[in-house]
């Protein structure tokens, strides 16, 4: 399950006021609040864009794409939402462009092309494999490759949504308020998700 | 509850999503039904080998993505006339010298001979105890200015890679290390240090530094590193202030479960706050769990009222 997010969710409440006056002296300019600004967060973004998009050159280009978008639009921000929340609408909606551009295009986002040939993507992001017996270790790659496959036949919206609460941890509503839909839509689209993965690995767990 | 409902909702449950009398109804129902039991343990497992695909982002790339961030930042903050091109500036300076330029760049050429040699021939020296070795010299000239005799002033500043060796009790080996210890861009060259330090953390500054790496540092090798350095000194109240923090802040399921370890070794009051507090937010259930025992270990309840 998730191993992160309540113990930052917490955090996050508890830091509020500290992170508004944060907020505050970013809008007047003060670029080392801001330095501090993306620290509390970046971990977390770029973690989810990682997971989502399996590639670290993609994860790197939403990273900055969404943290550039906050410089720029931070003076727009109101205070009438969690700032977590604002951050990661921008992240998911740029994660989603990626995940629909990647559907449109059928590309193979494992694979990327190289001068030596190609190599997978995800060999630069560091999985937490099961170490043990090389057979084991044969069958729990197995296992991966399908979990991988399975995730991939997910539609965008499902796929964020199931990355959202099971890696990122998030609750239901909060998801729903990121991607700005209801808790029970976000709901039925986990349920979704989890048929589908149910269905597709059912048989080698 | 029929099977039908309980196998739809297993999903929720398995995610905490369920209302807890929702809950209950489902374990009463799988608590007597074998075929749901049996898919519980399969959807659990089938949650055992997704957790196992979680991605771990390598410190390299956050840090490399941080750097490219603050780049693309100072970037954006300069206007555009105030960004000449390097060709631009030099040939500006160039220019403006007039009739200088002879003997500035004679002078040049012998400042350039003058730190390659230093480069080349520099003899190792000792400082304050800790052998240093010269290894590289670079240097970046920030301005050149001649003045009426014909002379030149220039600027610079210096870069040298230096080898020192000295024993932890060397004060300078020791502000090295603290400096390293908080060195941003190199994890592993954090995670050395205060594996380094850590035997050390009698000294107050050598805690501080743990305290501050334990707190703030994004790492959680380097900061499992700190909390075995702090192990010893659990029972003061600054440390014992970090570790409730650490429960309620680190993202690290494996940090927090230290913590709360460090923190039984003394058990008190306040920390049955602590981890009741924690055990409402935790999602982890390891984590729980160990709470969970703590507090029973503390003749605690585990909900408050």
């Amino acid at each position: 399950m998730d191993p992160h997010a309540a113990a930052a969710a917490g955090a996050r409440v508890a830091a509020q006021p500290e992170e508004w006056e944060l907020i505050r002296s970013v809008q007047k300019g003060d670029r080392g609040a801001f330095d501090q600004l993306v620290r509390m967060y970046d971990q977390s973004v770029l973690r989810l864009a990682a997971g989502l998009l399996r590639s670290s050159e993609d994860a790197r280009d939403v990273y900055q794409e969404a943290f550039l978008k906050v410089y720029r639009n931070i003076h727009s921000f109101r205070f009438d939402c969690s700032f977590y929340t604002w951050l990661y609408r921008i992240v998911t909606n740029l994660c989603l462009d990626h995940l629909r551009r990647r559907k449109v295009r059928k590309e193979d986002a494992a694979v990327l092309e190289t001068s030596e040939g190609p190599v997978n993507r995800m060999d630069s992001l560091e999985e937490q494999r099961a170490l043990g017996n090389p057979e084991r270790s044969l069958w729990n790659r197995q296992l991966q490759d399908r979990i991988g496959a399975a995730l991939d036949e997910l539609t965008p919206r499902e796929r964020m949504v199931f990355e959202l609460r099971h890696y990122q941890g998030l609750r239901l509503r909060a998801i729903g308020e990121v991607l700005g839909t209801s808790e029970e839509a976000a709901k039925n689209c986990l349920f979704r998700a989890t048929q589908k993965m149910r269905l597709a690995l059912g048989d080698c767990v | 509850m029929s099977c039908e409902s309980v196998t739809r909702d297993m999903p929720l449950y398995l995610y905490g999503e369920l209302a807890p009398e929702e809950e209950e109804r489902l374990e009463a129902h799988v608590h007597g039904c074998e075929a749901c039991r049996r898919e519980l343990d399969c959807q659990k497992r089938l949650h055992r080998a997704l957790d196992e695909h979680a991605v771990e982002v390598e410190p390299a790339l956050l840090a490399g993505c941080r750097t490219d961030l603050m780049r693309a930042v100072r970037h954006m903050d300069t206007p555009k006339a105030a960004r000449p091109g390097w060709k631009e500036t030099l040939f500006g300076f160039w220019n403006s010298l007039g009739a200088m330029r002879q003997p500035v760049g004679a002078l040049a050429l012998v400042a350039l001979g003058f730190f390659a040699a230093r480069f080349s021939m520099r003899p190792p020296s000792q400082q304050s105890g800790a052998a240093v070795t010269p290894e590289a010299y670079a240097y970046t000239i920030r301005s050149v200015q001649p003045d009426a005799s014909g002379r030149v002033q220039i600027a610079l500043d210096e870069t040298r890679r230096r080898t020192m060796v000295g024993g932890m009790d060397d004060e300078n080996i020791r502000r090295l290390l603290l400096a390293a210890a908080r060195d941003e861009a190199n994890p592993g060259l954090r995670v050395d240090s205060i594996d380094l330090l850590k035997s050390h953390a009698g000294s107050a500054v050598v805690r501080d530094a743990l305290v501050t790496a334990l707190l703030r540092d994004p790492n959680a090798g380097v900061r499992l590193k700190a909390l075995e350095g702090l192990k010893n000194f659990a029972s003061g109240p600054e440390t014992r202030q970090a570790l409730a923090q650490v429960l309620l802040t680190d993202e690290n399921p494996g940090v927090r479960v230290q913590a709360i370890d460090m923190l039984m070794q003394q058990r008190d009051e306040s920390l049955v706050g602590v981890l009741q507090n924690l055990i409402q937010k935790e999602d982890n259930n390891y984590v729980r769990l160990k709470c969970q025992t703590a507090l029973q270990e503390m003749n605690a309840s585990v909900g408050t009222f």
